[in-house]
């Protein structure tokens, strides 16, 4: 037992100081492309991205990727990147891997200028392969996707499990109506795993996963059931669309942060053409600047 | 038998619960590669359609054109049909539930496309395209899912042969299938609905097809017309076009409503020749 003192109870284990540095380093704060930057994230964090249909969600995912998977400095330049592993669960079943390279192509072209045909070849090989993607086409598909992910994580493998510091869900509400129309029928039953329970499950996975490796959880959500009403916001003359919670409480308490997307009415006129924008509004925690931001070939600009 | 029974209706209300699914990681890398060498683009025959979407239907995703009605939507089908197998891209499956599938328009498309080949020639032109496009009656819902299980299941065992493949699904008109079993207070409708959509960019993806449907409209707010199908379904197509008519016979003007890589609101006008 050793000596039980009592003064070493009131002993500190480390200060506040080295607390501070501690935790900084080992779970550095980030700031991700627009209209996520006005908050610094942190790894562990999961942000829901929710809005109707056609408000850019895919677009901020897709924004986020290439932040992430461009280095910090090549060749001399200085990209400003993560440079590290990204993990895209395809719930959707709707990403455009030519989307991807159109705006890693902008951005490195933009930040190199001119560089040599294979450079640039070397360095977008480099970025895509930090680039993983999953296609899952039912829940019990992501659950064991997830568990596989766990497993390679633990076994510190190559290709997936070293480096991983973001994944990202597109969308998470996919499933909804055949998981609860599975629910209502009561299908699963003989072996004892109800929907209800398949979604517990993949948050519970979901967040074993975030114990066993910081990473920061970007994911987007289609708003389907709208609910209008007039609140305190009307004076702007954009009426507040609230839109109701589908989700179950296991995933809404697992979220973070939350930012809600809506696409404006009002068009933008971006050169040749009017460009339709989008607002974003960070409701959790609640910030009261909304940001404005357009989508063009090149990614995603504030307004 | 009641156990095979029950498997196909469970295999039919919860898609693929595969407990030994072999998970294929991809990089980057290997879906671009993947895209440039099987993801092509088929020709829809109308140029301004084509033009809008960069090259045509793209195979591994599931377009949708909607229209009110006599805007075009049958016309833009058709046409896409005969031009894919005019140009040996491969097979074209037509699905048709609302008897709307006109062996005529697309002899007056074979004779558009050659005007100047002597009669025997077009004969046998129209012979080899009426035999590569098949196409199949169905009139509710389940139907549709039992077929499409069925294709997929026969596209997952046929050996590749040299010969034609199917690369374009078209469904005409996958809304009138749908709309009677939505709506209400009960989820089975709009699961069937998420069950059809699963199905079909599984397909698409899987066996790089390019899937087409057609929607309706419905009345809005203030008298507006939308899309049938709702919000959920929305989150389905890759790429959704809206037909409207235009100012003269055949002509029309389609407008992005959803894009994978351009922008929305871009508007082309096209022309459905003779």
């Amino acid at each position: 037992m050793g000596e039980a003192k009592p003064e070493n109870w009131i002993r500190c284990d480390e200060t506040g100081k080295e607390m501070l540095s501690r935790v900084l380093s080992g779970r550095p704060f980030i700031i991700p492309a627009p209209p996520l930057h006005r908050l610094a994230l942190r790894l562990r964090n999961v942000v829901e991205i929710s809005g109707p249909s056609n408000s850019a969600k895919s677009q901020v995912l897709v924004q986020a990727v290439v932040h992430f998977i461009l280095p910090k400095e090549w060749a001399g330049i200085q990209f400003g990147g993560m440079e590290s592993k990204v993990v895209f669960f395809d719930l959707d079943c709707r990403f455009d891997v030519l989307r991807l390279s159109q705006i890693l192509t902008h951005r490195i072209s933009e930040t190199c200028g001119s560089i040599g045909q294979i450079a640039f070849d070397e360095l977008f090989h480099d970025c895509m392969s930090r680039f993983l993607y999953v296609r899952c086409y039912s829940s019990s598909d992501f659950l064991s996707s997830l568990k596989e992910l766990s497993y390679q994580i633990q076994r510190k493998d190559e290709t997936i499990g070293t480096g991983l510091r973001l994944l990202l869900i597109d969308s998470v509400g996919s499933f909804h109506w055949i998981d609860r129309s599975n629910q209502l029928r009561g299908l699963c039953k003989g072996k004892n795993i109800s929907p209800q329970s398949l979604q517990e499950a993949i948050v519970h996975e979901l967040h074993e996963l975030l114990l066993l490796q910081p990473l920061l959880v970007l994911a987007t959500k289609a708003s389907l059931f709208r609910t209008e009403t007039p609140n305190e916001y009307q004076s702007t003359g954009d009426r507040n669309l609230l839109f109701r919670e589908y989700m179950p409480a296991v995933w809404q308490s697992f979220v973070t942060h939350r930012i809600q997307l809506h696409p404006s009415d009002e068009l933008l006129s971006d050169g040749s053409e009017p460009i339709r924008s989008y607002t974003s509004d960070w409701l959790q925690p609640s910030v009261s600047i909304k940001d404005r931001f357009i989508v063009r070939d090149d990614g995603i600009f504030l307004t | 038998m009641m156990d095979t029974e029950k498997e196909d209706f469970k295999s039919r209300l919860a898609p693929d619960v595969t407990p030994n699914r072999q998970l294929p990681w991809l990089t980057g890398i290997e879906l671009l590669s993947d895209t440039n060498q099987n993801k092509h683009f088929l020709p829809t025959g109308l140029e301004g359609i084509d033009a809008l979407l960069g090259g045509g239907l793209r195979q591994g995703q599931v377009t949708e054109i909607v229209g009110p009605s006599s805007s075009g939507k049958t016309q833009v089908c058709l046409s896409s049909a005969t031009h894919v197998v005019d140009r040996n891209f491969g097979m074209v499956l037509y699905l048709d539930t609302s008897n709307s599938f006109s062996p005529f328009r697309i002899s007056c498309f074979v004779n558009q496309l050659h005007p100047s080949l002597p009669k025997e020639l077009k004969e046998t032109s129209l012979q080899t395209i009426m035999s590569n496009i098949y196409c199949q009656s169905v009139f509710d819902i389940f139907a549709l899912l039992d077929l499409l299980h069925h294709v997929e299941t026969t596209l997952k065992h046929t050996v590749k042969l040299g010969g034609s493949k199917l690369c374009l699904l078209i469904v005409d008109s996958v809304s009138s299938v749908i709309a009677p079993v939505i709506g209400g207070k009960n989820s089975q409708g709009w699961c069937m609905m998420a069950s059809v959509g699963v199905l079909l960019k599984r397909i698409a993806y899987e066996h790089n097809i390019a899937v087409l449907v057609t929607n309706h409209m419905v009345g809005g707010e203030n008298g507006t017309l939308k899309p049938a199908l709702g919000e959920s379904w929305k989150g389905i197509p890759h790429i959704r076009l809206l037909l409207s008519h235009g100012t003269g016979n055949n002509r029309g003007t389609t407008t992005v409503l959803k894009h994978t890589l351009m922008a929305s609101g871009r508007t082309a006008n096209f022309v459905i020749g003779n």
